[in-house]
């Protein structure tokens, strides 16, 4: 022998060795780190939210009233009690603009509001000055990028009468309504709203209206007060804890009065939206409040307690929304300072800070600037995901503008200040539904169709069957989903009767049929018809069933639902008739189901031994108590195993159900109506997810709450087979 | 017999809620036997038969008659007005009337392709001859009668309208052969264009904007610019020249219409057909139907972009599963010492088999997508960020996820193709000096390729298939251009492309005329099914034989 052949062969039989080995383990690997990396994609999701301090070398004065932060965290501006604005730049600490408002005045500001990117300053002579401060991108002739603060006076013509203890000023943000509103919290507990509207004549000059309200006084003394973002509605805390609502729209008119808190409600604010109130009592409690209607009747909406949020220790005195999102900053008396986000009622951040005297988030919600006893601190967030809590995900959600708590899935509006709604349980509702409705069509079909398969069709039926299944098998879903959505749909609308009588004619046509061939019984002719082909006598049976149902149709509903089935539905049982509805599903997906449960249980079914069932033959049963009483028990795990793969499928099938239901994230148990699944979820979803925000993050746990699903299911299953191939492999 | 005899003697015992003498339910010996049951498993098995066939026969019938030619039906009201058309479908409603679906094309003047007509409204029924049936390029089709044709503005009358339609459309098409040659030097300037500009972003990213390269190419941008301009130019000459030969023609309420000869597709008589007529029609539109491009968006003309794209992705997931599924399916059984580990891993591939389709889209969006596509993007293609070259959805990026995903189907075909192979085989392989490669290689793999074979079948059917993940990696409604053509480098993997799959979605689901697009849905539906169940009937064939090859060996 060749020693050198020898040696050669004995090189490559090692080589391939372990080329083979460690292509095969590389490809396993690879394939089970799919899990691992969607997993990674949406822990973040869950990760605490952590903030930085940032170096810098900004110094302000330390009678600073305001202080703030531009979105690229590179000013920091300040407005003293004298009413000099400056900006510093964050690098280098070198002042980069400033305007002084104060210059020919002796007093000093004693108040303070925001609405927006404008400040209103209130001095102790009782005027007010508003200022517009904002931070544009320049971009220099080589690219890189500069921020430039516009500072702008925009006081109003001001006339004041009586001491000020508080004033609110907004500017309307419609282009074609120009105007403003100022609210006036007088020393004498007297609320003042002055409201200028602009009109424009035909002839394009403007005329200035003004109109002047004065709402009483109280019997509480007001505390605290905030002014929607519009301008329209007003709202007001009480040193007894009372919670005053107006609308300012017109005239103003007191619409709730809520005996709130046993405290004095010492900071009020709106959160982003306007559509929901923040507030702060003396003893630390931080709630968000909101109005609600008591029944679906009522047109008023009263107050309410919605959202409770971490507490501090002492008097909350200031409440400072995110222009984000439904975040909230708070500064407590003894200058804590507390970030809290709404609608999760996530407890954000504790800044651990000595005595805050003054503090800001940036509207990007990235960044907080503070004013402490050392100095000015900044802090850089990194809190991507601020909405989504394992409250908000798996639980009931009071929503704004909801009547009551509620799992609802929403992702996205048309507006900025949308509270996204991310809770995931009406998607497996909608999955769980899906799947049950498909199986319950599927199930019995497949089993007992693979039964007479196996056990009492002769052997080439088989033949010929088992790969008629297998090819139903590879129908693509999409083409399911088509003919489901686009033939079956509009087919099964305008024979639903027809559809629902079946159910009652079909078994009844089958039990006559059963009658009629017992009787028959008594013919030589019949009675020597062999066995194995009761399929197909049945077939004309059915037929006759479903014809018998398409000519009772009519008649039937005309005597029953009134002539129209789908109204009778809304009338009588408030059920609407969907297009798409979980029938069609259950059509469409358990066809796609039936041939993987069919071949499954098929073969389990064959690989009983024949021994069992000759044996039992033998010993005088019939065909069916052979069936029943030895072939189901012993292939029972494979049967089971079968539905369990065929479930899987049925949860993560996408195409049939992103076709043929309306998509529609709602709970209802109701077969004529759609639902939303996790599957079609992310399909329809995650192409308009922006890569690494919380809807993508929130889709990508859709995706792994759906491969768990499945991985436990398909497990399950496989230990089963697993089992059942062993039991089976001494015969 | 004895027991059926027995049987007959009772036959009120079929009914379960009689009491018999026993008295209770199920008691009865026909009940007992459980006979009923035996014709309920075969009810069951006929209900699935009958579903399948359903579907079958509902595919074919749409998609097989969508290009047979109908009889045009012309309609004229009792109210006066008259209606022109092919019968789509006839149906009963509530109250018993008989009404029937019309498809009076002519988008461009009706606004809506189909009209029902109830029979008790027509007056009168006739098939006119004359009635032309004109398919465009644009608005969909035409219907109506040919008044006359004007050739370079000049009306034809020394011949019938028809015969000269006829003339000039074939003149036309002579003529075409010099507009598609401008055309397609100006698609090839425009392609030199771009790949000079993609030049200069990456001089300018890496600085060398003052290279004499970068003058030169400036220089012939400037020079092909010219060159375009004069091209542009003359296409728009030879264009207006064919805008002035126009067919006149008239609806059947007698609106003029005129169609340049250049928008005709083809036109025909379809009352005047013969038999032979109507079926080269049909041969002419199935051609048409694999070789074209698709018209009006995506609801007429060709499915070749999409049956391209469909079998490229199959091809290129093929080349990256089918190795790496047989690898490892070889390890598992040759390779890898039986134990706990293995079977978790046996397991976990049967398990990946289950995972739902679109975690695996999810999976190669943020992975391959978002994951190696940016990399490569930034590794690679720095001068033409931000513009996503890879790290956007493409065919390579969608070939791989459905690759992951029919890898678990290889790995089992391959494993239990080599398990079938008697252990006795492989033993006196070994007796006779064999090493394991040879073995496996001269004797396994060969033995095990039908099985094998059949895993790599099933894979592509199941990627033929697929929709749902291409959708988020990279398929699109319409591709400009396809993934391989003869620009360099000539396989573009980055692009995205068109699927049947897909297509069938789109048009069914996404176009804004759902009715119209029917046809076309039923067709493409057909195709997908027809490839599908092709593909899978050859891997069962095989897969048969297999089974009796190995049947003789044991």
């Amino acid at each position: 022998m060749n020693k050198k052949l020898l040696k050669r062969n004995k090189l490559y039989d090692r080589l391939a060795h372990h080329v083979i080995t460690i292509g095969g383990v590389v490809v396993i690997l690879s394939v089970v780190a799919i899990l691992v990396l969607i997993v990674r994609v949406s822990l973040p999701l869950f990760t605490p939210p952590t903030a930085s301090p940032l170096a810098h070398t900004v110094t302000v004065d330390p009678h600073a009233v305001v202080i703030g932060l531009d979105d690229y965290q590179q000013n920091i501006f300040t407005i003293t009690t004298h009413g000099l604005i400056s900006v510093s730049s964050v690098d280098d600490g070198k002042k980069v603009a400033s305007l002084d408002l104060g210059i020919e005045r002796e007093s000093s500001i004693i108040f303070t509001s925001r609405n927006g990117a404008e400040y209103s300053l209130l001095w102790d002579d009782g005027r007010l000055s508003v200022v517009k401060i904002l931070f544009r991108p320049v971009f220099a002739d080589d690219g890189t990028r500069m921020i430039e603060p516009v500072i702008t006076d925009m006081t109003p013509h001001e006339v004041v009468t009586s001491p000020v203890k508080q004033a609110f000023f907004v500017t309307s943000s419609d282009e074609d309504a120009p105007g403003s509103v100022q609210v006036n919290l007088l020393r004498n507990n007297t609320v003042s709203i002055r409201r200028t509207t602009v009109t424009e004549s035909l002839f394009g000059d403007s005329e200035e209206q003004e109109e002047t309200y004065i709402i009483a006084a109280f019997f509480e003394t007001i505390s605290a007060m905030a002014l929607s973002e519009d301008g329209l509605q007003l709202y007001a805390g009480t040193q007894g804890g009372t919670l005053l609502h107006w609308d300012i729209s017109e005239v103003p008119v007191l619409v709730d009065t809520v005996p709130a808190f046993k405290q004095p409600v010492t900071a009020l604010a709106m959160v982003f939206g306007s559509q929901s109130l923040a507030v702060g009592t003396a003893d630390g409690s931080l709630t968000t409040w909101m109005g609600v209607r008591d029944s679906d009747a009522s047109t008023t909406r009263k107050l309410r307690k919605i959202h409770i949020l971490t507490p501090h220790n002492s008097a909350i005195i200031r409440i400072q929304p995110s222009h984000r999102d439904k975040s909230l900053l708070s500064r407590s008396e003894t200058g804590a300072l507390h970030l809290d986000h709404m609608t999760s009622e996530r407890h954000l951040f504790s800044f651990d800070l000595d005595t805050v005297t003054l503090a800001a988030l940036n509207d990007r919600g990235n960044g907080v600037v503070s004013l402490t006893k050392q100095g000015v601190a900044l802090l850089t967030l990194h809190n991507p995901h601020p909405e989504v809590s394992f409250k908000t995900l798996f639980g009931k959600v009071w929503y704004e503008n909801y009547d009551t708590p509620e799992y609802a899935w929403q992702s996205s509006s048309g507006s900025d200040d949308f509270e996204p709604k991310f809770s995931i349980i009406p998607l497996f509702f909608g999955t769980i539904k899906g799947t049950l409705y498909a199986m319950l069509f599927a199930l019995p079909l497949a089993i007992f169709g693979a039964v007479y398969v196996s056990q009492f069709a002769p052997a080439h039926l088989q033949q010929i069957i088992k790969p008629t299944v297998e090819v139903m098998a590879s129908v693509p879903s999409v083409v399911i989903g088509f003919l489901i959505a686009l033939v079956l749909a509009p087919f099964i609308e305008t024979h639903l009767v027809t559809l629902g009588l079946c159910f009652f004619m079909v078994p009844l046509c089958f039990l006559l049929f059963l009658f009629c061939w017992h009787i028959g019984q008594r013919f030589q002719l019949i009675r020597e018809l062999k066995g194995g082909f009761e399929f197909l006598l049945v077939i004309p049976v059915i037929l006759a069933g479903i014809l018998l149902s398409y000519f009772l149709a009519p008649f039937v509903e005309q005597q029953f639902f009134a002539g129209d089935f789908s109204q009778y539905l809304f009338q009588n049982w408030g059920a609407t008739y969907d297009q798409r509805n979980c029938i069609i599903i259950a059509f469409g997906l358990g066809f796609c189901v039936i041939p993987i449960i069919f071949s499954i249980s098929e073969d389990s079914l064959s690989n009983v031994p024949h021994g069992l069932s000759h044996a039992s033959l033998a010993l005088g049963a019939s065909r069916w108590q052979t069936v029943w009483r030895v072939v189901l028990p012993s292939a029972s795990p494979g049967i089971f195993a079968g539905s369990m793969i065929g479930l899987g499928r049925a949860v993560g099938e996408t195409m049939i159900i992103l076709m043929a239901t309306g998509n529609t994230p709602i709970m209802d148990w109701s077969i004529f109506n759609g639902m939303r699944t996790f599957a079609a979820n992310i399909a329809v979803e995650i192409p308009e997810a922006p890569v690494d925000g919380t809807l993508y993050r929130v889709l990508f746990l859709c995706s792994v709450l759906l491969f768990c699903m499945t991985f436990i299911v398909n497990t399950g299953a496989e230990l089963i087979r697993d089992r059942l191939r062993k039991k089976y492999a001494r015969y | 017999m004895e027991r059926h005899k027995d049987k007959v003697q009772l036959p009120l015992s079929l009914f379960p809620l009689l009491p018999n003498k026993k008295g209770t339910f199920m008691k009865s010996k026909y009940w007992r036997e459980g006979e009923p049951f035996v014709w309920g498993s075969g009810a069951a098995l006929a209900l699935i038969l009958l579903l399948t066939l359903c579907l079958l026969v509902v595919v074919f019938k749409n998609g097989m008659g969508v290009f047979w030619v109908g009889p045009l039906i012309h309609l004229e009201m009792k109210d006066g007005s008259a209606l022109l058309g092919e019968i789509i479908q006839t149906s009963e409603n509530k109250d018993g009337e008989t009404c029937s679906q019309l498809k009076i094309s002519n988008r461009d003047l009706y606004s809506l392709d189909f009209k029902w007509v109830f029979s008790r409204d027509i007056e009168f029924v006739s098939y006119p001859q004359d009635a032309v049936l004109v398919e465009r390029l644009e608005y969909g089709n035409f219907i109506g009668f040919l008044s006359s044709v004007s050739l370079d503005n000049q009306k034809i009358q020394n011949q019938p309208a028809y015969a000269a339609l006829h003339a000039g459309i074939a003149e036309m098409n002579r003529d075409m052969g010099q507009v598609d040659g401008v055309k397609s030097e100006i698609y090839h300037l425009n392609q030199k264009m771009e790949g000079f500009d993609h030049r200069l972003a990456s001089l300018r990213y890496e600085g060398r904007e003052n290279d004499r390269e970068f003058t030169v190419i400036q220089h012939q941008q400037a020079e092909i610019q010219t060159k375009f301009e004069e091209l542009v130019g003359h296409l728009e000459t030879l264009q207006a020249a064919q805008h002035q030969n126009v067919a006149l023609f008239t609806d059947v309420n007698g609106t003029a219409v005129t169609i340049p000869l250049t928008s005709i597709v083809r036109f025909y008589k379809p009352n005047k057909l013969s038999l032979m007529g109507k079926v080269s029609l049909y041969l002419q539109k199935t051609w048409e139907l694999f070789f074209d491009d698709p018209r009006e968006s995506n609801t007429e003309g060709g499915l070749f972009p999409a049956i391209f794209g469909t079998v490229m992705l199959i091809v290129v997931m093929a080349i990256f599963s089918f190795p790496l599924g047989v690898i490892a399916g070889v390890y598992l059984r040759e390779y890898a010492r039986d134990g706990f580990m293995v079977r978790l891993v046996r397991i976990a591939v049967n398990n990946l088999a289950g995972i739902p389709s679109i975690v695996y889209g999810i999976f190669g969006l943020a992975f391959f997508v978002y994951g190696i596509g940016s990399s490569i993007d930034q590794l690679f293609f720095p001068a033409q960020l931000p513009a996503p070259t890879f790290g956007t959805g493409g065919i390579l990026w969608a070939s791989l996820t459905l690759g992951l995903l029919t890898i678990p189907v290889v790995i089992v075909s391959t494993e239990e193709a080599l398990g079938a192979i008697p252990g006795g085989l492989r033993e006196s392989s070994y007796a006779l000096g064999a090493t394991k490669l040879q073995t496996l290689v001269r004797i396994l793999i060969p033995m095990a390729s039908p099985g094998i074979m059949t895993g790599f079948i099933l894979a592509m059917a199941r990627a033929a298939g697929e929709v749902a993940p291409l959708m988020i990696t990279g398929v699109v409604k319409l591709a400009p251009s396809l993934p391989l053509d003869l620009e360099y480098p000539f396989f573009h993997l980055n692009r995205k492309f068109m699927h049947l799959g897909f297509h069938i979605y789109d048009i069914g689901f996404q176009s804004p005329n759902v009715e119209a697009a029917k046809p076309m849905v039923f067709v493409t539906t057909l195709l997908l099914l027809g490839i599908v169940i092709a593909l899978t009937s050859t891997a069962i064939v095989m897969r048969n034989r297999m089974k009796k090859k190995f049947a003789v060996v044991d």
